[in-house]
């Protein structure tokens, strides 16, 4: 009697146990089968990109790439860089401005600042198209593009500032305001550094969106500048699916992912919060 | 800073006059700061909307004719008549996103939170879909091919051919993962603002896992869940590259492609700028309602 239930409890754990076992097994393997769904387009273009007409030709690929696709992958540096810089001079203060002074319809300010975000990518397109051609005449000029990716992207830019302004407590300021330095020098020596991270996660992210940024570029790119995903697009669309293209899409890819992975390594998630992305 | 304070607790009329210039001059400090953000946004943004809002009311392209733009309301005509297939495909693929993403994410999200100890490999993973939709749609145009990697399993489906590559699941799918990160940021948000212990609570009491759900998580996390709904929906509606790389004749008729066809290609600017403006309003009201749901502003 009393062995049996001595016994009764033991094996029911263990069969409780071993339920348990089993949903926590099937749980990760959900969430490595979904992981494996995130990067299988990129495997798959990577391994792709390792194929010739018949044998391996990965050396030959990539260095088409760098080759044949050394203009593109120039231009779409060059509009990040220019996008980056102007979007980081515009929103550094911005973000300042928000967080220490008060104003009446901050908040409003700040919700119509940030409505860039939500509109579709093509309506971007088409009214900035057209009023390059009609208003601004800048349907010919790099400074167009760059502006529409300034325009699209800044929110991205702005919020992490704003997020690392507001965890920065004013009594820095203020002891540097004691000590008789001006508002810009305060600025300057205290503020900007301890901002960084907020600013870099505000780069970061610029970085990879404008990099890989087809669709708006489509619509208003300048003729005779192509960016790299754009160049893709349209041979995707044209010439059918080439192991050079792909190579292409992998090396932007590697390039974002490397932009991440050091962002992730130096200064960790935490300034991501309050962005949309992660 | 605190001197500005100070300086708003007193009545206005009582401020010594150096105390008034220091605050009107803060005053313009902070104009100056916020001008450049808000030119920006206004030039490139604001007037281009207002323009093309403008320009969905013009015939055609009359609007660069001698004569100046004829005046007419033909392209919400046809929007809403000879477009409403247009639209509802488009409304359609969004919603069959949405819907996907939150049945695979709202698992994905909950043993992220609650199991898994390898979260930063999780993120780098999942960066891979915000690299762009174009991307994705490429890779899987690739394995969907005759002759690609995934042939062997399709016929072994019995599906031949294209038939895969181009049709509606398809597009959906595409859609999906590039907008899944975001469904899963925002459950996994209010999932891991639900105390552990309710969920122990309720099996306790008896409940079934599914009444725990029910009854304790979707009710806890609806504000998360809803937000990330609309989020993916406002962020599909544009969707551009999947429909026309992978779908068929039925889903290229998608309002962005449309668009892009209609106002580049054939320089139709009315019609075009009207599809341009009813994207427009469907991505900010769900947008709106978005914000609306998800967790506290940023700024107050």
């Amino acid at each position: 009697m009393s062995a049996i239930t001595a016994a009764r409890p033991a094996r029911r754990s263990s069969r409780r146990l071993s339920r348990r076992r089993i949903v926590d097994v099937l749980s990760h393997a959900y969430i490595w089968l979904c992981l494996i769904v995130f990067v299988l387009p990129f495997m798959v273009l990577l391994l792709y990109s390792f194929t010739g007409p018949g044998g391996t030709y990965a050396i030959q690929n990539f260095q088409y790439v760098l080759g044949s696709f050394r203009e593109n992958l120039l231009w779409s540096f060059g509009i990040s860089a220019a996008t980056l810089l102007i979007s980081a001079l515009i929103s550094l203060p911005a973000a300042y401005a928000i967080v220490r002074y008060g104003f009446r319809g901050k908040r409003t300010l700040f919700s119509a600042l940030t409505l860039p975000l939500y509109v579709p990518g093509a309506v971007i397109g088409i009214s900035l198209l057209l009023t390059y051609n009609f208003t601004y005449h800048l349907t010919t000029s790099p400074i167009g593009l760059v502006m529409a990716m300034v325009v699209g992207t800044f929110p991205l830019m702005l919020t992490p500032i704003v997020v690392a302004m507001k965890d920065l407590p004013l009594v820095y300021e203020e002891a540097a305001a004691c000590l008789g330095a001006t508002k810009w020098q305060a600025y300057r020596k205290i503020v900007f550094p301890l901002i960084g991270p907020g600013l870099s996660a505000g780069l970061m992210l610029t970085f990879i969106i404008v990099f890989n940024e087809y669709l708006v570029t489509l619509f208003v790119h300048p003729p005779g500048l192509v960016t790299a995903p754009l160049r893709i697009f349209n041979l995707v669309r044209t010439a059918g699916l080439l192991p050079t293209t792909a190579a292409l899409a992998v090396t932007m890819q590697l390039i974002s992912f490397a932009a991440v992975i050091l962002f992730f390594r130096v200064f960790g998630t935490r300034y991501l919060k309050g962005t949309y992305l992660i | 800073m605190a001197t500005d304070q100070l300086a708003i607790a007193r009545p206005i009329t009582t401020l010594p006059p150096e105390i008034r210039q220091r605050e009107r001059r803060s005053r313009l400090t902070m104009a100056a700061m916020l001008a450049p953000a808000v030119l920006v946004a206004v030039a490139f943004m604001a007037y281009p909307l207002l323009f093309i809002l403008q320009m969905s009311f013009t015939e055609g392209s009359s609007y660069l004719s001698i004569h100046g733009p004829t005046w007419t309301i033909d392209n919400y005509l046809a929007m809403f008549g000879r477009y409403l297939p247009n639209l509802f495909v488009t409304l359609e693929l969004a919603t069959l996103a949405m819907l996907v993403d939150l049945v695979f994410g709202f698992p994905f999200a909950y043993i992220l939170v609650r199991k898994v100890r390898y979260r930063t490999l999780v993120r780098g993973f999942m960066v891979f879909p915000m690299f762009g939709a174009l991307y994705i749609a490429f890779g899987l145009r690739f394995i969907l091919l005759p002759g690609g990697p995934a042939t062997p399993l399709l016929q072994a489906l019995g599906l031949s051919g294209t038939q895969a590559l181009y049709s509606l699941p398809t597009v959906v799918f595409a859609m999906a993962i590039f907008t899944f990160p975001f469904m899963v940021m925002n459950i996994g948000t209010a999932l891991s603002n639900v105390d552990p212990t309710l969920e122990e609570a309720a099996a306790c009491l008896g409940a079934r896992p599914t009444q725990t759900l029910r009854r304790i998580l979707l009710p806890l996390t609806r504000a998360g869940t809803v937000a990330g709904m609309l989020m993916v929906f406002g962020w599909s509606i544009g969707t551009f590259a999947e429909p026309l790389l992978l779908g068929s004749i039925q889903e290229q008729r998608a309002l962005a492609w449309t668009l892009y066809q209609r106002g580049v290609v054939q320089n139709d600017y009315g019609l075009a700028t009207t599809m341009g403006i009813v994207l427009l309003v469907i991505a900010f009201v769900v947008s709106w309602g978005s914000l609306r749901y998800s967790r506290g502003a940023l700024v107050d």
